[in-house]
């Protein structure tokens, strides 16, 4: 094993982290870049996309498939909820009603998988022409993994590509900045809203689906996930896209590095980061102003 | 009635609660009112300060270790080594809330949570002391000073826990109604105008968030020293999770209404075991509702947050 | 015969915003007991200005000297304890707490006990009376126990100014005071300011896009247009300047 070897493998092992990262705090970044408020409910959404996800395989046979399936239908939910909980509540000055309503979601969602799907993990397993080595530098390393990394950065360019050149992208960055200017030249800002909601819930269910294979559906799966998600929308700075890249690759790295390093502190790693990040730019890395 | 009045008659009841209940009422009991101070501490910085906190487990954690390497190491009295878990708390605090409030809304969230991870992967890093996963169990409730043991029994306890949390009310009452506790309202309702007055706000957060470590703290040490034992799960994300719902859903700014919620979680979650998952899904989609509609369990006290009107669209 | 050392002096102060230089090496000075207006067209500097003597904003160069002591940087709440109370352009009150509760937290301020969260009986008493004083004095007395937000705009402006007085400030810096009011809140506010500001141990400065106003009430005006100042003096030397007339009538384009 050379050195050469081992280090693309770690790297190539820390990428594969991020790209899912990267699908769940690109959608919690652009919740809140639109409406300031932190879905806490985005984990049991990773977690809700992962079983649709293997229901979708299971009914379909194709994993291809569930990939579009599942964002499709937990986007729907996401804006379901967001038209019936979140939106009467716009204005209101209460950021603890935001807190407990998306906590809440939490709880609905767990109980929902459990009472349809049970309490035991599900697993579908690695999709046959996904499953297989590949030699990297004389190292092994998983075809899925690589899977995701080209999915994750396709991903992050489509993105790019969608609030750059798009005219919903325009629309969503505008609500970001200035709402109430967007809605007095004639756009519907609440349905900007529900949209972009639905789609971060979208974004986070792709995750799931993607991370099923490699850690099965599980009740709670999204737990850990969402502080994850959190750490790195702050690193990056609440409401930027590229902070949620940038993000989630310095977040994985710390991960994969410190699980390999310092076992015990492992799990400190990623709040150090965050800590010396907000010590010195307390707004985030590329942070708008609130 | 007056506060004043309200405030016997509630202690005269909660002091004949032990006659009228059976033993293992009681046990929950404690255990309730150990969470209303609990949650009541995090409304000192989320109703009066807006300062909204994802970690404060780690008070929660530091008093409760504490408490438990003073009882079981030193085996000093309960009573100092309580005060001294407390003490301890409050001195941590202050570098905690001193980094904290170098950022505002969800980074400061986020920083009180980085430091309640950090505070439970240090209980692993040095296990020898903390004894890692297992924590430390057996703690005593040792004599003294001057001999007193009433404490020592449930009942006693239960006395104790209910001392603590009727003076930490009327303390946490008298601060948020003197200057101090003025400034506290200025920077909730408009920072930028507070500092132009004069005030430093940047101190007024940082001693805000010490006195709510302390108070929290002293939830912590006495849970440590009734339950016996003291275990890495009380810094977890996940108590700072169910504490910052106590007070929302009781009514931050209230300091009752947080109290009320850290009693009525306690009680639920009692109830909850034996339900099924449909019956959970009912109770907390009710709930949601609730929430959706603006209400709260302090309903007595009007909370500060919304007492402003003329703000924000109607529906 | 020399002049009285001035109660504020601006030196050399300069702010930039990346390319955009908002305040162009402005040097003004106020004397004590005196009022002092700036005026000048949106976008002259003004707010600007005054956000950089109260230490809201850094000076990209200069600086700021008050009763002697240089100021420049200092943390805003240390400013405002020298002495310099200020109202702000979009009027900043606590709209949730009482007007007395507004003016009293703002009394309290200067008050060397009002770290105490303790018996802090006595401070509450002494800054209560100083807010229901300056209340009076703004003929605000009867809104004592209404929530600031429920109030009308004007009353809104005015209570801000009873807050800076509640300060018992040397220096009285107004942002646009009688914004958004009435005619007839605008002659009420300045009747109550003439009365105020007669005494002669306050002085104020002064921004103002409403002429009038301005000419009742400074002793001496400087006109910003640009972020530099384009004229300083008495209102008459002012409203001859030709300088000053075609930047207002938009001639210097």
């Amino acid at each position: 094993m050379s050195l050469l070897g081992f280090i693309v493998a770690q790297c190539l092992s820390a990428l594969s982290q991020a790209a899912i990262l990267f699908f769940i705090a690109c959608g919690l970044t652009l919740i809140f870049g639109i409406m300031r408020i932190i879905n806490f409910a985005h984990g049991a959404i990773f977690m809700l996309g992962a079983y649709v996800g293997f229901t979708a395989i299971a009914v379909t046979g194709s994993f291809l498939l569930s990939l579009v399936i599942a964002p499709i239908v937990v986007g729907a939910v996401g804006m379901a909820f967001e038209r019936i909980f979140l939106r009467p509540l716009y204005g209101r000055r209460d950021g603890g009603a935001y807190l407990l309503l998306t906590f809440g979601l939490t709880v609905v969602l767990s109980e929902i998988v459990r009472v349809i799907w049970g309490a035991q993990p599900l697993a579908s397993g690695i999709p046959d022409f996904l499953r297989g080595i590949v030699i990297v530098f004389d190292q092994p390393f998983p075809l899925y993994r690589l899977f995701l990394i080209a999915l994750g950065f396709a991903f992050a360019i489509a993105v790019w590509q969608f609030l750059d050149r798009t005219r919903a992208g325009l629309l969503i960055r505008a609500v970001s900045q200035n709402a109430e200017m967007v809605h007095a030249l004639g756009t519907d800002v609440d349905l900007v809203r529900t949209g972009v909601f639905g789609l971060g819930c979208a974004m986070a269910a792709l995750g799931g689906v993607l991370a099923a294979p490699l850690v099965t559906a599980f009740l709670g799966m999204g737990t850990t996930v969402v502080i994850d998600a959190f750490v790195i929308v702050i690193i990056g700075g609440m409401g930027s896209f590229l902070g949620s890249l940038i993000g989630s690759i310095l977040v994985a790295f710390v991960q994969v590095l410190g699980a390999y390093y310092f076992q015990d502190l492992a799990l400190a790693f990623m709040y150090f980061l965050m800590l010396i990040v907000l010590v010195i730019r307390p707004g985030g890395l590329l942070g708008k102003e609130d | 009635m007056s506060w004043q009045l309200n405030f016997v008659i509630t202690a005269a009841v909660c002091v004949l609660l032990p006659f009228m209940l059976p033993q293992y009422s009681l046990t929950i009991l404690i255990e309730a009112l150990i969470f209303g101070l609990f949650a009541m501490s995090l409304d000192l910085m989320v109703g009066y300060c807006r300062l909204y906190s994802f970690g404060h487990a780690a008070a929660y954690g530091l008093g409760a270790y504490s408490a438990a390497l003073i009882l079981t190491k030193l085996q000093w009295p309960l009573p100092i080594g309580i005060v001294l878990a407390v003490l301890v708390t409050i001195l941590t605090a202050v570098p905690i809330a001193w980094i904290c409030t170098r950022s505002t809304g969800v980074s400061f969230a986020m920083l009180t949570l980085a430091f309640a991870q950090l505070g439970y992967a240090m209980l692993f890093r040095f296990r020898d002391i903390t004894g890692g996963s297992d924590g430390i169990t057996g703690i005593p409730r040792p004599s003294g000073p001057f001999g007193m043991t009433w404490f020592q029994g449930k009942t006693g306890y239960y006395y104790l826990v209910l001392g603590c949390l009727l003076g930490s009310y009327l303390l946490c009452r008298a601060i948020v109604r003197s200057p101090f506790g003025a400034v506290l309202a200025g920077i909730r309702e408009n920072e930028a105008k507070t500092v132009a007055l004069g005030y430093n706000t940047r101190a007024h957060k940082i001693a805000t968030v010490v006195l709510a470590y302390g108070f929290g703290g002293l939830a912590g040490a006495l849970y440590a020293a009734f339950a016996g034992f003291a275990s890495p799960e009380l810094f977890f994300w996940l108590v700072s999770g169910r504490v910052l719902i106590m007070v929302v859903v009781g009514g931050s700014g209230t300091l009752i209404g947080p109290i009320l919620g850290g009693v009525f979680f306690v009680f639920l979650e009692h109830q909850l075991s034996q339900l099924t998952a449909a019956a959970h899904l009912r109770i907390h989609i009710h709930g949601l509702r609730h929430v959706r509609a603006g209400r709260h369990l302090g309903a007595a006290e009007e909370p500060l947050e919304s007492r402003a009107s003329g703000r924000g669209r109607r529906q | 015969m020399t002049r009285p050392m001035p109660l504020l002096e601006c030196k050399g102060l300069v702010r930039r915003f990346g390319a955009l230089v908002a305040v162009d090496t402005v040097d003004m000075s106020l004397e004590a007991g005196k009022i002092r207006a700036v005026i000048g067209p949106n976008g002259a500097g003004k707010s600007t200005m005054f956000n950089l003597i109260t230490s809201v904003l850094r000076p990209s160069a200069g600086e700021v000297i008050f009763a002697g002591e240089t100021i420049t940087g200092l943390p805003v709440h240390a400013v405002a304890q020298k002495g310099i109370a200020r109202t702000f352009q979009f009027c900043h009150i606590f709209p949730a707490l009482t007007a007395r509760e507004n003016v009293r937290i703002a009394a309290q301020a200067r008050d060397h006990r009002r770290w105490r969260f303790l018996a802090g009986g006595n401070v509450l008493r002494r800054s209560a009376a100083v807010a229901d004083e300056a209340l009076e004095h703004l003929r605000l007395a009867r809104f004592a126990d209404v929530r600031a937000g429920l109030l009308s705009h004007g009353d809104q402006r005015l209570l801000e100014v009873a807050m800076a007085l509640a300060q018992k400030p040397r220096l009285l810096m107004l942002d646009e005071p009688t914004q958004g009011l009435s005619l007839e809140e605008t002659n009420r506010a300045v009747e109550i300011l003439k009365g105020m500001l007669g005494g002669g141990n306050l002085s104020v400065l002064l921004v103002e896009h409403d002429m009038e106003v301005v000419f009742k009430l400074a002793h001496d005006i400087t006109v910003l247009h640009r972020g530099r100042v384009i004229a300083d003096g008495a209102p008459d030397v002012v409203k001859a300047n030709a300088a000053v007339r075609s930047a207002y009538l938009g001639g210097a384009e």
